[in-house]
């Protein structure tokens, strides 16, 4: 939220403040305020479209290192990250970027100055920011194009001629939202509603309230629940005959003194038979939409590949994992977690798992 | 003083948690009175170090205390690295006869044969263990202090505990270890954690156990919280027979705190559900592991609060029963490396 201080800041006039915080309010806009707007007063198809999609297409791999900049690739599969959704940005505008970059580097150096942001690594030296278009991400002409921050400073005791390093970096997405949603939004709103974070927790929050202080915004944590660490494993498994996934890693905790923590790793070649058995049987019953079938995965097969792998556990040990919660799910092919980290270590699929959160993050949004 | 033993001293030093580095130099007892009375232990460890240093230069000490120091400071903190068990086997006649000045000069005698530049130091504790530190060299070089194994073993019982040896050491180890105790053969006991005494009491069977009863005793705790009392009396029966169950299985009381228990799962998928893997042939491949501050205490509440059925499976209760917490479980018994069958059910 903003405080006055700061809205003087950029706005002189008092009267400019008092209208200013008043516009911020009516003009918050969330998914599920437009798509559920009758949904408030009785059951509507609203209310169902705010749900998780029951159904997505497989992990699609893309050799998409000739549509992005290789440079800007390299840093989205490096790292692990923590997501946010954010709401609607009011007057963003992409032709923008160098003097957001100008703006954020001197909030950040201002908020230093004050003394209100705790000293981090490289804190001596000033930070350098710098916004880009990651080109060739959007999947549809609606998405807004991704945008990267990356924030460089020198280490404390650098020489003189040393290079800035990165410190931290973070980028906002959107890919896949649903077309509804976003021709809904008014005038002026820019819809980047997946915003993942790397760097220094400080860092994070001040290009958070930056954010928020510029484009009328707000953050909330994004977990990756229950439900969509099932359909990343799920996802993941499919692509086992294109590129291995070495591992299928699922990690729940039981509720119980001391907590117990179970891992449950998977051979790559039998987690995706079983997977493929799951799959087939669907394909069976339904072999006039063989074609269809081969291409989406429902949610039901993700539910029986999950039932099939807690079964073979329970026949073991007698314990249900089903009590507990899934915690992580991770395979050579990235990694997931219920506190809304996530690493995507393979180029080829990160616009469809990326399209997922895509999802998870619209949907996070307050009404 | 050498190189190695200043070296050594460093290292120590700073591992040593300032507080209780002035007990464990009066433990070791190298220092005279005045020399103790002279070390300000507020001072910081790089400081502390110094005076250390010019004081064993002062006495002469040589590696050979330094690396007293460190064995007690072991045998004080064990829970610092990880611990394996190891099981002898087939004794001897005069096996149970085997005391500790015995023990002392064979184990030295044999481990020295294979090995040509070996120190090796033992030491009995007041538990009745026997404490054993070996610095590895090689025919060419001299021992290495900085990374030795300990060894722990009980005389009279089949269990010896290692921490900080390589696979191409154990052979050694456990060759002299198997002569010097009089047995005629070691093996893994598939049993390791971080906290020695757990492991210790686990095989040793040193924690309060409930046996089967036919007439379970009256489980006086369980029912003090009753806030409704038709919904309990419903309930307590259940539960108290639950709560026996995960203690026949688990113990009761304060259990060993054993950290993780694996296993190796090669068995074939059975589902009624799913015809396809349940007619392939090949196994599912999968490893568990179970992990918690406390193993044995998670699951015996896992088995009482109803989160695992009882009565537990024994893949379960074998980690309590076997004093094991590794297991490769196969459908077709007992293999070359599996020693517990997988439940038909």
């Amino acid at each position: 939220m903003e405080s006055p201080q700061n809205s003087v800041a950029r706005t002189p006039s008092n009267s400019a403040i008092v209208q200013r915080r008043s516009k911020s309010k009516s003009y918050r806009q969330s998914y599920r305020s437009c798509l559920g707007a009758a949904s408030r007063l009785g059951l509507t198809p609203g209310l169902t479209a705010r749900r998780l999609n029951s159904s997505r297409r497989a992990l699609k791999s893309q050799v998409i290192t000739e549509k992005v900049n290789p440079e800007h690739l390299a840093i989205l599969v490096k790292a692990e990250w923590q997501l946010s959704y954010v709401t609607p940005l009011y007057q963003f505008r992409h032709t923008q970027l160098k003097s957001y970059s100008r703006q954020l580097s001197a909030f950040i150096a201002a908020e230093k100055q004050q003394g209100l942001a705790v000293e981090v690594e490289g804190s001596q030296s000033s930070f350098r920011v710098s916004f880009s278009v990651v080109q060739g991400m959007a999947e549809t002409d609606d998405d807004a194009e991704t945008v990267l921050i990356q924030i460089f400073s020198k280490p404390m005791f650098a020489k003189q001629d040393e290079p800035q390093r990165s410190v931290w970096s973070g980028w906002l997405t959107c890919i896949n939202g649903n077309p509804d949603y976003l021709h809904s939004l008014p005038k002026g709103f820019t819809c980047l509603p997946l915003f993942g974070s790397s760097g220094a927790e400080v860092l994070t929050s001040l290009v958070k309230s930056w954010f928020q202080q510029t484009f009328d915004c707000c953050f909330g944590c994004l977990e990756i629940n229950q439900t969509s660490l099932q359909w990343l494993a799920a996802l993941w498994t499919n692509c086992h005959t294109e590129s291995s996934l070495k591992h299928l890693k699922m990690i729940w905790t039981i509720p119980v003194v001391p907590p117990l923590q179970v891992t449950y790793t998977v051979d790559p070649q039998d987690a995706w038979e079983l997977w493929m058995s799951v799959r087939m049987d669907q394909l069976d019953k339904s072999e006039e939409e063989e074609e269809e079938q081969a291409r989406n995965i429902d949610i039901e097969e993700v539910t029986r590949f999950m039932q099939g792998l807690k079964s073979h556990f329970y026949r073991h040990f007698r314990l249900d994992l089903s009590a507990g919660n899934l915690q992580q799910v991770s395979t050579a092919l990235g990694s997931a977690k219920f506190s809304g980290k996530i690493k995507i270590s393979s180029s080829r699929y990160i616009i469809t798992t990326l399209a997922l959160l895509t999802e998870c993050a619209l949907l996070k949004m307050p009404i | 003083m050498d190189d190695a033993a200043r070296r050594l001293l460093q290292r120590l030093v700073r591992r040593i948690p300032a507080q209780t580095l002035k007990t464990t130099l009066d433990k070791w007892g190298r220092l005279k009175a005045a020399q103790r009375q002279s070390m300000d232990f507020t001072q910081s460890k790089w400081a502390l170090t110094e005076k250390l240093l010019a004081i064993c230069e002062e006495n002469e000490l040589t590696l050979k205390h330094i690396a007293e120091l460190e064995m007690i400071h072991v045998i004080e903190n064990p829970d610092r690295s990880m611990w394996y068990a190891l099981q002898l086997m087939d004794p001897e006649d005069d096996a149970h006869s085997v005391e500790l000045t015995q023990f002392k000069e064979q184990f030295k005698s044999h481990l020295s044969e294979l090995v040509r530049h070996v120190s090796i130091k033992i030491k009995k504790h007041t538990d009745e263990a026997v404490w054993i530190r070996i610095a590895w060299g090689d025919s060419f070089s001299r021992p290495n202090h900085l990374k030795p194994t300990y060894v722990v073993h009980h005389l009279q019982t089949p269990y010896v505990f290692v921490t900080g040896l390589t696979s191409k050491l154990k052979l050694l180890l456990t060759q002299a270890l198997v002569l010097s105790t009089r047995h005629q053969a070691i093996k893994d006991a598939s049993l390791s954690g971080r906290k020695l005494t757990a492991i210790r009491d686990l095989l040793m069977r040193q924690y309060q156990q409930v046996f089967p009863t036919k007439y379970p005793s009256p489980l006086a705790e369980s029912n003090q919280n009753a806030t409704n009392p038709l919904i309990d009396k419903e309930q307590a029966e259940l539960s108290a027979n639950r709560h026996q169950m995960a203690c026949e299985a688990f113990g009761s009381g304060m259990l060993p705190q054993l950290q993780s228990a694996v296993y190796k799962l090669e068995t074939k998928f059975r589902d009624h559900m799913n015809k396809t893997m349940t007619e392939r042939e090949e196994p599912l491949k999968c490893v568990v592991k179970f992990a918690s501050t406390s193993l044995l205490e998670s699951l015996r509440h896992c088995a009482s609060s109803g989160i695992a059925s009882t009565p537990v499976t024994p893949l379960l209760s074998s980690i309590p029963l076997k004093g094991r917490n590794y297991f490769v479980i196969t459908d077709n018994g007992p293999g070359p490396s599996s020693q517990t069958r997988q439940p038909q059910n």
